[in-house]
Protein backbone atom coordinates (compact mmCIF):
# COMPACT_ATOMS: atom_id res chain seq x y z
CA UNK A 1 0.00 0.00 0.00
CA UNK A 2 1.92 3.49 -1.09
CA UNK A 3 1.84 6.11 1.77
CA UNK A 4 -0.69 9.06 0.67
CA UNK A 5 0.81 12.13 0.89
CA UNK A 6 -0.24 15.77 0.40
CA UNK A 7 0.36 16.88 -3.26
CA UNK A 8 3.57 17.99 -4.80
CA UNK A 9 4.47 20.99 -6.97
CA UNK A 10 4.29 19.49 -10.35
CA UNK A 11 5.27 21.15 -13.65
CA UNK A 12 7.81 21.74 -15.98
CA UNK A 13 11.41 20.82 -14.01
CA UNK A 14 9.46 19.28 -10.98
CA UNK A 15 8.41 16.79 -13.04
CA UNK A 16 12.02 15.97 -13.82
CA UNK A 17 12.46 15.54 -10.72
CA UNK A 18 10.01 13.06 -9.67
CA UNK A 19 10.90 11.39 -12.50
CA UNK A 20 14.61 10.40 -10.97
CA UNK A 21 12.87 9.60 -7.96
CA UNK A 22 10.73 6.81 -9.49
CA UNK A 23 13.96 5.35 -10.47
CA UNK A 24 15.43 5.30 -7.23
CA UNK A 25 17.65 8.39 -7.59
CA UNK A 26 18.07 11.27 -5.97
CA UNK A 27 19.24 14.21 -8.59
CA UNK A 28 19.24 17.85 -8.24
CA UNK A 29 20.40 20.83 -10.52
CA UNK A 30 23.87 21.24 -11.02
CA UNK A 31 24.66 24.76 -13.01
CA UNK A 32 27.23 24.50 -16.19
CA UNK A 33 27.74 28.23 -15.78
CA UNK A 34 28.61 29.00 -12.20
CA UNK A 35 29.07 25.49 -10.92
CA UNK A 36 25.79 25.69 -8.09
CA UNK A 37 23.15 23.37 -7.20
CA UNK A 38 19.61 24.70 -6.91
CA UNK A 39 16.99 22.99 -4.87
CA UNK A 40 14.03 23.33 -4.93
CA UNK A 41 13.74 22.83 -8.59
CA UNK A 42 14.24 25.81 -10.56
CA UNK A 43 13.94 27.22 -14.02
CA UNK A 44 16.90 29.16 -13.78
CA UNK A 45 19.61 28.81 -11.41
CA UNK A 46 19.01 30.54 -8.22
CA UNK A 47 22.73 31.71 -7.91
CA UNK A 48 22.98 33.11 -11.78
CA UNK A 49 20.34 32.76 -13.74
CA UNK A 50 21.58 30.59 -16.32
CA UNK A 51 18.68 28.16 -17.65
CA UNK A 52 22.51 25.68 -18.26
CA UNK A 53 21.05 23.24 -16.04
CA UNK A 54 22.11 19.59 -15.53
CA UNK A 55 20.18 16.67 -13.15
CA UNK A 56 23.28 15.30 -11.05
CA UNK A 57 22.79 11.89 -9.58
CA UNK A 58 23.31 12.80 -5.49
CA UNK A 59 25.40 10.30 -3.16
CA UNK A 60 22.43 10.70 -1.05
CA UNK A 61 24.56 10.62 1.95
CA UNK A 62 23.95 13.25 4.75
CA UNK A 63 23.35 14.40 8.34
CA UNK A 64 20.46 16.27 10.12
CA UNK A 65 21.06 19.56 10.89
CA UNK A 66 17.54 20.21 12.46
CA UNK A 67 14.13 18.67 12.79
CA UNK A 68 10.79 19.40 13.30
CA UNK A 69 8.13 17.38 14.81
CA UNK A 70 4.48 18.15 13.85
CA UNK A 71 1.90 18.11 16.50
CA UNK A 72 -0.80 20.02 14.81
CA UNK A 73 -2.66 18.22 12.16
CA UNK A 74 -2.11 20.89 9.14
CA UNK A 75 -3.46 18.25 6.65
CA UNK A 76 -6.54 17.44 7.44
CA UNK A 77 -5.64 13.79 8.56
CA UNK A 78 -4.01 13.04 5.79
CA UNK A 79 -0.98 12.24 7.90
CA UNK A 80 -0.35 11.03 11.86
CA UNK A 81 0.51 12.88 14.81
CA UNK A 82 2.90 13.45 15.66
CA UNK A 83 4.59 13.57 12.20
CA UNK A 84 8.65 13.71 12.04
CA UNK A 85 10.68 16.02 9.55
CA UNK A 86 14.56 16.36 9.23
CA UNK A 87 16.28 18.85 7.29
CA UNK A 88 19.45 17.05 6.00
CA UNK A 89 22.67 18.63 4.71
CA UNK A 90 23.47 16.29 1.42
CA UNK A 91 27.47 15.53 1.44
CA UNK A 92 27.06 17.61 -1.76
CA UNK A 93 26.06 20.63 0.18
CA UNK A 94 22.41 21.43 -0.52
CA UNK A 95 19.79 21.42 2.59
CA UNK A 96 17.00 18.61 1.90
CA UNK A 97 13.73 18.60 3.84
CA UNK A 98 12.56 14.93 4.29
CA UNK A 99 11.12 12.53 7.05
CA UNK A 100 13.22 10.03 9.06
CA UNK A 101 12.77 6.41 7.79
CA UNK A 102 13.07 4.35 10.67
CA UNK A 103 13.73 6.15 13.56
CA UNK A 104 11.22 8.95 14.69
CA UNK A 105 11.76 12.09 17.72
CA UNK A 106 13.50 11.63 20.60
CA UNK A 107 15.69 10.11 18.50
CA UNK A 108 16.93 12.49 16.46
CA UNK A 109 20.05 14.11 17.33
CA UNK A 110 21.30 17.15 15.20
CA UNK A 111 24.60 16.00 13.45
CA UNK A 112 23.18 12.13 13.05
CA UNK A 113 24.24 10.61 9.53
CA UNK A 114 21.71 9.45 7.20
CA UNK A 115 21.27 8.04 4.13
CA UNK A 116 18.75 8.56 1.22
CA UNK A 117 15.85 5.83 0.92
CA UNK A 118 12.52 6.23 -1.65
CA UNK A 119 9.05 5.02 -0.29
CA UNK A 120 6.13 4.54 -1.98
CA UNK A 121 3.91 7.30 -1.92
CA UNK A 122 0.53 8.60 -3.87
CA UNK A 123 -1.21 12.18 -3.93
CA UNK A 124 -3.54 13.30 -5.89
CA UNK A 125 -1.88 13.05 -9.33
CA UNK A 126 -1.06 9.51 -8.78
CA UNK A 127 1.65 6.96 -7.46
CA UNK A 128 5.16 8.23 -6.80
CA UNK A 129 8.58 7.43 -4.89
CA UNK A 130 9.02 10.11 -2.43
CA UNK A 131 12.92 10.43 -0.90
CA UNK A 132 13.35 10.20 2.97
CA UNK A 133 16.41 9.14 4.93
CA UNK A 134 17.57 6.25 7.11
CA UNK A 135 20.36 5.89 9.72
CA UNK A 136 23.87 6.48 7.83
CA UNK A 137 26.88 5.32 8.71
CA UNK A 138 29.19 7.86 10.39
CA UNK A 139 31.64 9.04 7.52
CA UNK A 140 35.07 6.93 7.73
CA UNK A 141 38.17 9.04 7.70
CA UNK A 142 36.64 12.25 7.62
CA UNK A 143 34.91 13.87 4.70
CA UNK B 1 -3.86 45.19 -9.31
CA UNK B 2 -0.68 47.04 -9.24
CA UNK B 3 1.53 47.31 -6.17
CA UNK B 4 3.62 50.09 -5.26
CA UNK B 5 7.55 49.72 -5.06
CA UNK B 6 9.56 50.43 -2.08
CA UNK B 7 11.77 53.54 -2.77
CA UNK B 8 15.49 52.86 -2.13
CA UNK B 9 16.61 54.05 0.91
CA UNK B 10 18.24 57.31 0.80
CA UNK B 11 19.63 60.16 3.37
CA UNK B 12 17.51 62.43 0.75
CA UNK B 13 14.14 60.69 1.84
CA UNK B 14 14.77 60.78 5.22
CA UNK B 15 12.64 62.69 7.95
CA UNK B 16 10.63 63.98 5.35
CA UNK B 17 7.30 62.47 6.44
CA UNK B 18 5.73 62.08 10.23
CA UNK B 19 3.41 60.32 11.61
CA UNK B 20 0.90 62.30 13.22
CA UNK B 21 -1.98 60.05 14.14
CA UNK B 22 -2.91 56.45 15.19
CA UNK B 23 -5.73 54.35 15.26
CA UNK B 24 -6.15 50.76 16.32
CA UNK B 25 -9.02 48.65 16.67
CA UNK B 26 -9.93 47.15 19.99
CA UNK B 27 -7.52 43.87 20.16
CA UNK B 28 -8.52 42.83 23.24
CA UNK B 29 -12.03 43.03 23.27
CA UNK B 30 -12.97 42.12 20.02
CA UNK B 31 -10.58 38.58 20.61
CA UNK B 32 -12.72 37.50 23.25
CA UNK B 33 -16.19 38.49 21.06
CA UNK B 34 -14.88 36.01 18.33
CA UNK B 35 -13.57 33.71 20.73
CA UNK B 36 -17.19 33.74 23.10
CA UNK B 37 -19.49 33.34 19.74
CA UNK B 38 -22.25 34.86 21.76
CA UNK B 39 -25.50 34.92 19.92
CA UNK B 40 -25.93 37.38 17.22
CA UNK B 41 -22.00 38.07 16.90
CA UNK B 42 -21.11 38.94 13.79
CA UNK B 43 -17.26 38.68 12.83
CA UNK B 44 -15.96 41.98 11.66
CA UNK B 45 -15.27 42.94 8.21
CA UNK B 46 -12.27 44.30 6.66
CA UNK B 47 -14.17 47.53 5.94
CA UNK B 48 -15.53 47.65 9.72
CA UNK B 49 -12.38 47.43 11.15
CA UNK B 50 -10.57 49.87 8.74
CA UNK B 51 -13.18 52.57 9.39
CA UNK B 52 -12.80 51.76 13.38
CA UNK B 53 -9.14 52.50 13.16
CA UNK B 54 -9.33 55.57 10.69
CA UNK B 55 -11.95 57.63 12.80
CA UNK B 56 -9.06 57.02 15.94
CA UNK B 57 -6.22 57.88 13.78
CA UNK B 58 -8.04 60.75 12.75
CA UNK B 59 -9.78 62.00 16.15
CA UNK B 60 -6.09 61.50 17.60
CA UNK B 61 -4.14 63.68 14.59
CA UNK B 62 -5.87 66.69 15.25
CA UNK B 63 -7.11 67.12 11.38
CA UNK B 64 -10.28 66.87 9.61
CA UNK B 65 -11.16 64.88 6.74
CA UNK B 66 -11.02 67.60 4.41
CA UNK B 67 -7.18 67.38 5.30
CA UNK B 68 -6.68 63.86 3.89
CA UNK B 69 -5.77 64.33 -0.11
CA UNK B 70 -3.83 60.73 0.17
CA UNK B 71 -5.17 57.05 1.27
CA UNK B 72 -3.07 54.02 1.13
CA UNK B 73 -4.54 50.55 1.90
CA UNK B 74 -2.71 47.61 2.71
CA UNK B 75 -4.57 44.08 3.35
CA UNK B 76 -3.28 40.84 4.41
CA UNK B 77 -6.24 38.53 3.06
CA UNK B 78 -7.87 41.25 0.14
CA UNK B 79 -10.23 44.62 0.69
CA UNK B 80 -11.90 46.90 -1.67
CA UNK B 81 -9.85 49.34 -3.84
CA UNK B 82 -8.39 52.23 -3.21
CA UNK B 83 -11.16 54.36 -4.22
CA UNK B 84 -14.02 52.67 -2.50
CA UNK B 85 -12.20 52.60 0.81
CA UNK B 86 -12.11 56.70 0.52
CA UNK B 87 -15.88 56.30 -0.50
CA UNK B 88 -16.22 53.92 2.97
CA UNK B 89 -14.33 56.46 4.90
CA UNK B 90 -16.03 59.53 3.02
CA UNK B 91 -13.02 61.19 1.92
CA UNK B 92 -11.70 62.81 -1.39
CA UNK B 93 -8.56 62.07 -1.94
CA UNK B 94 -6.32 62.77 -5.30
CA UNK B 95 -3.69 60.34 -4.52
CA UNK B 96 -4.86 56.07 -3.34
CA UNK B 97 -2.62 53.87 -3.71
CA UNK B 98 -2.96 49.74 -3.16
CA UNK B 99 0.24 49.30 -1.23
CA UNK B 100 1.38 45.76 0.00
CA UNK B 101 0.13 43.95 3.04
CA UNK B 102 2.98 43.67 5.97
CA UNK B 103 4.44 46.24 7.58
CA UNK B 104 7.51 46.67 5.51
CA UNK B 105 7.24 48.40 2.00
CA UNK B 106 4.54 51.02 2.61
CA UNK B 107 5.15 53.44 4.55
CA UNK B 108 8.16 54.46 2.37
CA UNK B 109 6.09 54.27 0.06
CA UNK B 110 4.43 56.96 1.34
CA UNK B 111 7.20 58.82 2.74
CA UNK B 112 8.64 59.09 -1.04
CA UNK B 113 5.16 60.21 -2.33
CA UNK B 114 4.63 62.80 0.61
CA UNK B 115 8.57 64.26 -0.07
CA UNK B 116 7.43 64.52 -3.99
CA UNK B 117 4.48 66.52 -3.32
CA UNK B 118 1.88 63.68 -4.73
CA UNK B 119 0.29 64.15 -1.44
CA UNK B 120 0.13 66.55 1.90
CA UNK B 121 -1.52 64.18 4.17
CA UNK B 122 -1.87 60.47 3.90
CA UNK B 123 -4.20 57.85 5.86
CA UNK B 124 -2.62 54.46 5.95
CA UNK B 125 -4.88 52.00 6.29
CA UNK B 126 -3.96 48.13 7.54
CA UNK B 127 -6.48 45.54 8.38
CA UNK B 128 -7.07 41.76 8.89
CA UNK B 129 -10.00 39.65 8.99
CA UNK B 130 -8.05 36.52 9.36
CA UNK B 131 -10.05 34.59 11.83
CA UNK B 132 -13.36 35.38 10.37
CA UNK B 133 -12.52 33.56 7.19
CA UNK B 134 -10.95 30.67 8.70
CA UNK B 135 -7.54 31.19 7.67
CA UNK B 136 -4.82 28.47 9.05
CA UNK B 137 -0.83 29.52 7.89
CA UNK B 138 -0.35 25.99 6.99
CA UNK B 139 -1.45 23.09 5.41
CA UNK B 140 -1.82 22.54 1.75
CA UNK B 141 -5.02 25.16 1.19
CA UNK B 142 -2.74 27.70 0.26
CA UNK B 143 -0.69 25.93 -1.94
CA UNK B 144 1.54 27.82 -4.77
CA UNK B 145 -0.17 30.95 -3.63
CA UNK B 146 0.43 33.33 -6.03
CA UNK B 147 3.87 35.12 -4.61
CA UNK B 148 3.98 32.35 -1.25
CA UNK B 149 8.04 31.70 -0.86
CA UNK B 150 8.49 28.16 -2.28
CA UNK B 151 9.09 27.05 1.52
CA UNK B 152 5.30 27.69 2.24
CA UNK B 153 4.28 25.14 -0.09
CA UNK B 154 6.84 22.99 -1.64
CA UNK B 155 7.68 20.50 1.08
CA UNK B 156 3.97 19.33 1.42
CA UNK B 157 5.11 15.77 0.04
CA UNK B 158 7.31 15.65 3.22
CA UNK B 159 4.29 17.04 5.56
CA UNK B 160 6.18 19.99 6.44
CA UNK B 161 4.46 23.52 5.89
CA UNK B 162 3.78 26.64 7.72
CA UNK B 163 5.11 29.56 9.29
CA UNK B 164 5.68 28.39 12.79
CA UNK B 165 7.39 25.06 11.16
CA UNK B 166 10.33 27.91 9.97
CA UNK B 167 11.21 28.94 13.05
CA UNK B 168 10.88 25.24 14.81
CA UNK B 169 13.74 24.05 12.16
CA UNK B 170 15.73 27.25 13.29
CA UNK B 171 15.40 26.84 17.25
CA UNK B 172 16.32 23.44 16.71
CA UNK B 173 19.04 23.97 15.20
CA UNK B 174 19.66 26.78 17.24
CA UNK B 175 19.08 24.87 20.47
CA UNK B 176 21.86 22.17 19.28
CA UNK B 177 24.92 25.42 18.18
CA UNK B 178 24.33 27.38 21.63
CA UNK B 179 23.20 24.09 24.53
CA UNK B 180 19.48 25.84 24.75
CA UNK B 181 17.39 23.86 26.50
CA UNK B 182 13.61 24.42 25.61
CA UNK B 183 12.59 25.65 28.75
CA UNK B 184 15.39 28.43 28.24
CA UNK B 185 12.43 29.86 25.69
CA UNK B 186 9.98 30.88 28.48
CA UNK B 187 12.12 33.60 29.12
CA UNK B 188 11.15 35.60 26.26
CA UNK B 189 7.39 34.48 25.95
CA UNK B 190 6.66 35.59 29.78
CA UNK B 191 8.94 38.99 28.95
CA UNK B 192 6.46 40.18 26.10
CA UNK B 193 3.66 38.50 27.92
CA UNK B 194 4.45 41.14 30.99
CA UNK B 195 4.64 43.73 28.40
CA UNK B 196 0.94 43.17 27.50
CA UNK B 197 -0.36 42.51 30.39
CA UNK B 198 0.50 46.48 31.00
CA UNK B 199 -1.25 47.10 27.85
CA UNK B 200 -4.71 47.88 27.57
CA UNK B 201 -5.64 46.30 24.49
CA UNK B 202 -3.54 43.49 24.14
CA UNK B 203 -4.94 40.27 23.16
CA UNK B 204 -3.22 38.08 25.93
CA UNK B 205 -2.76 39.55 29.54
CA UNK B 206 -3.08 37.00 31.81
CA UNK B 207 0.55 36.52 33.47
CA UNK B 208 2.41 33.44 32.40
CA UNK B 209 4.65 32.04 34.45
CA UNK B 210 7.29 29.13 33.26
CA UNK B 211 5.50 26.01 34.13
CA UNK B 212 2.61 27.86 31.74
CA UNK B 213 4.74 27.97 28.94
CA UNK B 214 6.00 24.39 29.65
CA UNK B 215 2.31 22.91 29.90
CA UNK B 216 1.53 24.81 26.75
CA UNK B 217 0.87 22.42 23.83
CA UNK B 218 3.29 22.06 21.21
CA UNK B 219 2.33 22.87 17.77
CA UNK B 220 5.70 22.35 15.74
CA UNK B 221 8.08 20.65 18.50
CA UNK B 222 10.53 21.99 19.54
CA UNK B 223 8.08 25.11 19.67
CA UNK B 224 5.13 25.39 22.02
CA UNK B 225 1.95 27.30 21.54
CA UNK B 226 3.15 29.82 23.36
CA UNK B 227 6.21 30.33 21.38
CA UNK B 228 3.77 31.54 18.63
CA UNK B 229 2.37 34.29 17.63
CA UNK B 230 -1.10 34.79 17.88
CA UNK B 231 -3.91 35.10 14.47
CA UNK B 232 -6.31 37.83 15.25
CA UNK B 233 -8.35 40.87 13.33
CA UNK B 234 -7.88 44.36 13.53
CA UNK B 235 -6.75 47.49 11.49
CA UNK B 236 -4.48 49.95 12.28
CA UNK B 237 -4.02 53.35 10.61
CA UNK B 238 -0.98 55.84 10.42
CA UNK B 239 -1.70 59.82 9.27
CA UNK B 240 1.18 60.46 7.96
CA UNK B 241 2.42 64.06 6.76
CA UNK B 242 4.99 66.60 5.96
CA UNK B 243 7.07 67.68 8.82
CA UNK B 244 5.62 71.33 8.28
CA UNK B 245 2.39 70.17 8.74
CA UNK B 246 3.13 68.16 11.72
CA UNK B 247 4.69 71.18 14.04
CA UNK B 248 0.75 72.39 13.92
CA UNK B 249 -0.63 69.21 15.42
CA UNK B 250 -1.40 68.28 18.75
CA UNK B 251 1.30 65.04 19.72
CA UNK B 252 4.81 65.27 19.07
CA UNK B 253 5.74 63.90 14.97
CA UNK B 254 7.38 60.81 14.66
CA UNK B 255 9.72 61.01 11.86
CA UNK B 256 10.05 58.24 9.46
CA UNK B 257 13.96 58.74 10.06
CA UNK B 258 15.11 55.47 7.57
CA UNK B 259 14.27 52.28 6.22
CA UNK B 260 16.12 49.21 4.84
CA UNK B 261 15.54 46.05 2.64
CA UNK B 262 17.16 42.64 2.29
CA UNK B 263 16.03 39.45 0.68
CA UNK B 264 17.25 35.88 0.64
CA UNK B 265 18.35 35.36 -3.14
CA UNK B 266 19.45 31.76 -2.92
CA UNK B 267 19.51 28.52 -0.43
CA UNK B 268 16.55 29.52 1.54
CA UNK B 269 16.73 27.40 4.25
CA UNK B 270 20.45 26.88 4.48
CA UNK B 271 19.92 30.99 4.97
CA UNK B 272 17.48 30.63 7.51
CA UNK B 273 18.03 28.26 9.71
CA UNK B 274 22.14 28.52 9.70
CA UNK B 275 22.67 31.87 9.45
CA UNK B 276 19.54 32.52 10.84
CA UNK B 277 19.15 35.44 8.30
CA UNK B 278 21.85 37.79 10.04
CA UNK B 279 23.23 38.79 6.42
CA UNK B 280 20.02 39.98 5.79
CA UNK B 281 19.39 41.62 8.69
CA UNK B 282 22.87 43.59 8.97
CA UNK B 283 22.67 44.61 5.16
CA UNK B 284 19.12 45.99 5.60
CA UNK B 285 20.28 47.07 9.22
CA UNK B 286 23.19 48.80 7.88
CA UNK B 287 20.72 50.74 5.10
CA UNK B 288 18.17 52.09 7.52
CA UNK B 289 21.02 53.42 10.04
CA UNK B 290 22.65 55.25 7.27
CA UNK B 291 19.89 56.42 6.10
CA UNK B 292 18.90 58.04 9.57
CA UNK B 293 22.60 59.11 9.65
CA UNK B 294 22.36 57.48 13.50
CA UNK B 295 24.55 54.44 14.84
CA UNK B 296 23.02 50.98 16.37
CA UNK B 297 23.85 52.08 19.36
CA UNK B 298 21.48 54.73 19.53
CA UNK B 299 19.08 53.00 19.27
CA UNK B 300 16.37 53.31 22.14
CA UNK B 301 14.12 50.60 21.94
CA UNK B 302 13.37 47.77 19.74
CA UNK B 303 10.11 46.50 18.36
CA UNK B 304 10.54 43.07 16.57
CA UNK B 305 8.46 41.12 14.27
CA UNK B 306 8.06 38.02 17.39
CA UNK B 307 6.25 36.07 14.96
CA UNK B 308 8.29 33.14 17.47
CA UNK B 309 9.90 33.55 20.24
CA UNK B 310 12.97 32.60 19.01
CA UNK B 311 12.51 34.87 15.54
CA UNK B 312 12.41 38.02 18.29
CA UNK B 313 15.81 36.70 20.13
CA UNK B 314 17.01 36.08 16.61
CA UNK B 315 16.40 39.75 15.11
CA UNK B 316 17.98 41.56 18.72
CA UNK B 317 20.93 39.13 17.99
CA UNK B 318 20.70 39.78 14.29
CA UNK B 319 20.56 43.71 13.47
CA UNK B 320 23.69 43.24 16.08
CA UNK B 321 22.24 44.58 19.43
CA UNK B 322 23.85 41.27 21.30
CA UNK B 323 26.07 38.55 19.99
CA UNK B 324 24.72 35.51 18.16
CA UNK B 325 24.16 33.29 20.89
CA UNK B 326 23.41 35.79 23.69
CA UNK B 327 19.69 36.99 23.04
CA UNK B 328 18.01 34.31 25.50
CA UNK B 329 20.96 35.18 28.63
CA UNK B 330 20.09 38.92 27.51
CA UNK B 331 16.41 38.30 27.78
CA UNK B 332 16.66 36.73 30.66
CA UNK B 333 18.68 39.56 32.72
CA UNK B 334 16.61 42.31 31.57
CA UNK B 335 17.77 43.77 28.83
CA UNK B 336 14.11 43.38 26.98
CA UNK B 337 12.29 44.51 29.77
CA UNK B 338 11.32 48.66 30.16
CA UNK B 339 13.81 49.53 31.82
CA UNK B 340 16.58 47.31 30.14
CA UNK B 341 19.36 47.62 27.94
CA UNK B 342 16.81 47.61 24.41
CA UNK B 343 13.29 47.70 26.01
CA UNK B 344 11.76 45.32 22.89
CA UNK B 345 7.86 45.08 21.91
CA UNK B 346 7.06 46.82 25.15
CA UNK B 347 2.89 47.04 23.81
CA UNK B 348 3.05 42.86 23.62
CA UNK B 349 4.21 41.84 20.20
CA UNK B 350 2.49 39.62 17.93
CA UNK B 351 2.88 37.13 20.73
CA UNK B 352 0.69 38.60 22.87
CA UNK B 353 -0.33 41.79 22.04
CA UNK B 354 -2.11 41.49 18.44
CA UNK B 355 -0.48 39.97 15.09
CA UNK B 356 -0.79 42.94 12.40
CA UNK B 357 2.23 42.27 10.65
CA UNK B 358 4.35 44.39 12.08
CA UNK B 359 1.34 47.48 11.76
CA UNK B 360 0.82 47.70 15.69
CA UNK B 361 4.96 47.85 16.79
CA UNK B 362 4.81 51.00 14.35
CA UNK B 363 1.68 52.36 16.36
CA UNK B 364 3.29 50.88 19.82
CA UNK B 365 6.56 53.18 18.65
CA UNK B 366 4.63 56.17 17.79
CA UNK B 367 3.22 56.08 21.58
CA UNK B 368 6.66 55.82 23.15
CA UNK B 369 8.14 58.43 21.00
CA UNK B 370 5.36 60.78 22.11
CA UNK B 371 5.89 59.74 25.92
CA UNK B 372 2.20 58.26 25.57
CA UNK B 373 3.46 54.80 26.65
CA UNK B 374 2.10 55.08 29.79
CA UNK B 375 3.55 52.48 32.27
CA UNK B 376 5.28 50.95 29.80
CA UNK B 377 7.22 54.36 28.92
CA UNK B 378 10.79 54.50 27.66
CA UNK B 379 12.32 56.98 29.84
CA UNK B 380 13.17 59.81 27.16
CA UNK B 381 12.75 58.09 24.51
CA UNK B 382 13.92 59.57 21.12
CA UNK B 383 15.20 57.12 18.82
CA UNK B 384 13.50 53.47 17.94
CA UNK B 385 13.82 50.57 15.44
CA UNK B 386 10.85 48.48 14.23
CA UNK B 387 11.64 45.26 12.45
CA UNK B 388 9.57 42.82 9.57
CA UNK B 389 11.88 40.01 9.51
CA UNK B 390 10.17 37.02 7.26
CA UNK B 391 11.99 33.64 6.76
CA UNK B 392 12.87 35.50 3.25
CA UNK B 393 13.36 38.85 4.23
CA UNK B 394 14.09 41.77 6.38
CA UNK B 395 12.56 44.77 6.83
CA UNK B 396 14.26 47.17 9.54
CA UNK B 397 12.27 50.87 9.81
CA UNK B 398 13.84 53.84 12.45
CA UNK B 399 11.71 56.18 13.66
CA UNK B 400 12.75 59.87 15.39
CA UNK B 401 11.17 62.13 17.83
CA UNK B 402 10.33 65.42 16.17
CA UNK B 403 9.87 68.78 17.52
CA UNK B 404 6.20 71.38 17.45
ZN1 LIG C 1 24.46 29.27 -11.89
Amino acid sequence: MPERRPDRALGPGHNDFWQWCAASELRLQRCATCGELSWPVVATCEFCGSTDLAWEHMSGRGRVIAWTTFERDYYAGTLPIPWDTILVELAEGPLFLSNPKGFSWPDITIGMPVQVAFVDCEDSAGPFRLPVFERGQEAQGGD
Amino acid sequence: MPQAIMPPPSPGLSRKAAIVGIGETDYHTDYQAARSRAPGYEAPSVESLSLAAFERALADSGLSRADIDGLSVSFTFGGPPPMEMAALLEIEPGFAIANGNIMAGPLPVVCAAIAEGKARTVAMIFAVASRSIGKQFGGASDAMAEGMPASYYYFHPWGWSSQAAHWALMFSHYQATYNVREEDLAAVAMQVRRHASATPQAVMQTPMTSTDYMASRYIVRPLHLFDICLVNDGAVCLIVTTPERARDLPHAPVEVAGWGEAKIRNRKLDTMVRQRLRPQMQEAGGQALDMAGVALADIQLFEGYDASTIHLINQIEGFGFVEPGAGIDFCKDGGMAVDGRLPTNTGGGNLSGSYMQGWSQVANVVRQLRHEAGAQQVADARLAMTSLVQTDQAHPLIFARGEN
